[in-house]
């Protein structure tokens, strides 16, 4: 088995022997979706709302709890700690490739975000919500969502690789709330206010949100689709370069 | 002889937020292979440091360092299956059994699953950590998390073991039992490389002895040699302790020890 699989096992169940880190991941996205549905509810109907296509708000709402679960970056917080233990300096002195020691994590974080995104649309379905794009369109969805928990771990590991401090790292989970608000968050992007229209489309969580928008609200927009596994791609690679420079030249 | 560690002129530099620090200010290193070396000094004195450029944990500002043959600034990873680390921290993760623990290290040293449950078995029992093979790490004693940490740094049977104060921190029962499975682990062949503030463990188990202070080797030698030195240097009429070694060539006097470095008492 190859490094990158047993330091991502190790990194799993380090997770699930730590529910209690867990269960947050699941229950502050579940409780942004049920505020922001039951505030803005009301003002979308869906029968006389064009964008939802004919589902309920909380369908276009999804993505943005969605979003949010897989922005906890987790990974990076169990990295800093071993740092911090020293345990991080054990696995280095071990001749083991500096790429996998954070491909590894990473790994765990998208296999954790995917499990993650069954349970949110598991518990999301019997409120109305359905994905319109069908089996594969809910495959995809778990794809675009478990990268975007890669990005946002790579970009939180970098934090910790270059800070060696929890503090720091944790931090990092904050940088994600501009992002989640400067975008198309309860309305399309059309539909906004000239500057945040301008603040949406140069945000690339933007793009991620709309692939997944539209997969759940429509059948395939490849185009909407495209463009948010284009901005995952893209971004993966820059956080896994800056990753592993980091620890390739950590001291 | 064949040498085990033999650095030459190791240097390394740091950028501080005050400048530039100079932690090891070429420091030459002869390790013979099968031998029990202490490496002694004050604290800041480029000991820790020196063992992290060794392990390549670190990178080498300049000169070079064989250990067991193998240059670890440019073969990092051949040198690391020669050696074994365990750092002033005990490095573990607390939420893996002992048993996970040392099978995940084996097998990333390239054992398959089964010869990596042997080896963990095996050192288990080395350590005397049977029983607790099975529970989590963050239950374990101080004594028993620095066993386990031995331990997984012998999964691959390495040449080399560097160990930076292998018994800080721990009751005097524990660091005996340290001890004598340091002596067990020497006795099987593997040259054993210790940092220690404790004048008494080196005295036990180094055969020979280096002290640096500020960046630079001050003295080496056996601990019979560096005490006979003394004695002969400053006219002493009694044999002295390595206590006293230590402070002769430190510069420091017992005043300001028990100000800089607590754990020196004479």
């Amino acid at each position: 088995m190859s490094q990158t699989a047993l330091l991502g096992q190790r990194a799993i169940r380090e997770s699930l022997r730590t529910p209690e880190a867990l269960l947050p991941t699941l229950f502050i996205p579940l409780f942004f979706l049920v505020v922001n549905v039951g505030q803005a509810g009301k003002i979308f109907p869906s029968d006389s709302t064009p964008f939802l296509k004919g589902q309920g708000y909380a369908a276009f709402q999804l993505p943005s709890s969605l979003l949010l679960a897989a922005s906890f970056g987790s990974a990076a917080l169990y990295l800093v700690e071993d740092i911090e233990g020293g345990y991080f300096d054990k696995l280095r002195a071990a001749p083991v490739s500096r790429t996998a020691l954070v491909l590894g994590r990473l790994a765990a974080e998208a296999v954790k975000t995917l499990a993650i995104t069954v349970v949110m649309v598991a518990i999301a379905l019997p409120f109305g919500i359905t994905i319109a794009s069908g089996p594969l369109g809910f495959l995809l969805l778990l794809a675009l969502t478990a990268s975007w928990g890669v990005v946002y771990s790579g970009f939180m590991q970098v934090i910790a690789l270059k800070t060696r401090s929890a503090a720091a790292t944790n931090s990092g989970s904050l940088v994600f709330f501009p992002l989640l608000f400067l975008t198309p968050n309860f309305v399309p992007r059309d539909m906004l206010t000239r500057p945040m229209e301008i603040a949406a489309t140069f945000n690339p969580v933007t793009y991620i949100m709309e692939g997944m928008r539209s997969l759940i609200l429509e059948d395939f927009n490849w185009a909407a689709i495209g463009r948010g596994f284009a901005v995952v791609a893209v971004s993966g690679l820059v956080m896994v370069i800056l990753n592993v420079r980091l620890i390739r030249r950590y001291d | 002889m064949t040498l085990a560690v033999e650095a030459s002129q190791l240097v390394k530099h740091y950028s501080g937020r005050g400048g530039v620090v100079e932690a090891v200010r070429g420091v030459d290193l002869r390790v013979s292979a099968g031998e029990v070396f202490g490496f002694l000094g004050p604290n800041g004195a480029g000991k820790s440091t020196t063992v992290r450029m060794l392990t390549t944990l670190m990178t080498i500002t300049s000169g070079s360092a064989p250990v067991a043959g193998v240059d670890v600034a440019t073969e990092p990873d051949a040198a690391r299956r020669k050696i074994g680390v365990a750092l002033q921290e005990a490095g573990l993760d607390p939420r893996q059994t002992g048993r996970e623990l040392l099978v995940l290290q084996a097998r990333l040293f390239g054992s398959s699953h089964a010869k990596a449950l042997e080896r963990a078995g095996e050192l288990l029992e080395l350590v005397d950590l049977v029983e607790a093979a099975d529970r989590r790490i963050k239950g374990y004693s101080g004594g028993m998390k620095r066993r386990l940490d031995l331990a997984s740094a012998l999964v691959h049977e390495p040449e080399v073991l560097f160990l930076d104060e292998p018994t800080t921190g721990l009751d005097p029962a524990s660091r005996l039992t340290v001890w004598d499975e340091l002596r067990r682990i020497n006795e099987r062949g593997t040259t054993i490389f210790l940092t220690t503030q404790y004048l008494e463990e080196a005295d036990q188990l180094c055969e020979r002895l280096a002290i640096i202070d500020d960046g630079r080797i001050v003295s080496e030698g056996t601990p019979t040699q560096l005490k006979s030195e003394l004695r002969q240097r400053r006219s002493l009429d009694h044999e002295p302790t390595l206590d006293e070694v230590f402070l002769d060539l430190t510069g420091r006097t017992r005043e300001r020890v028990a100000g800089d470095v607590q754990e020196v008492q004479a």
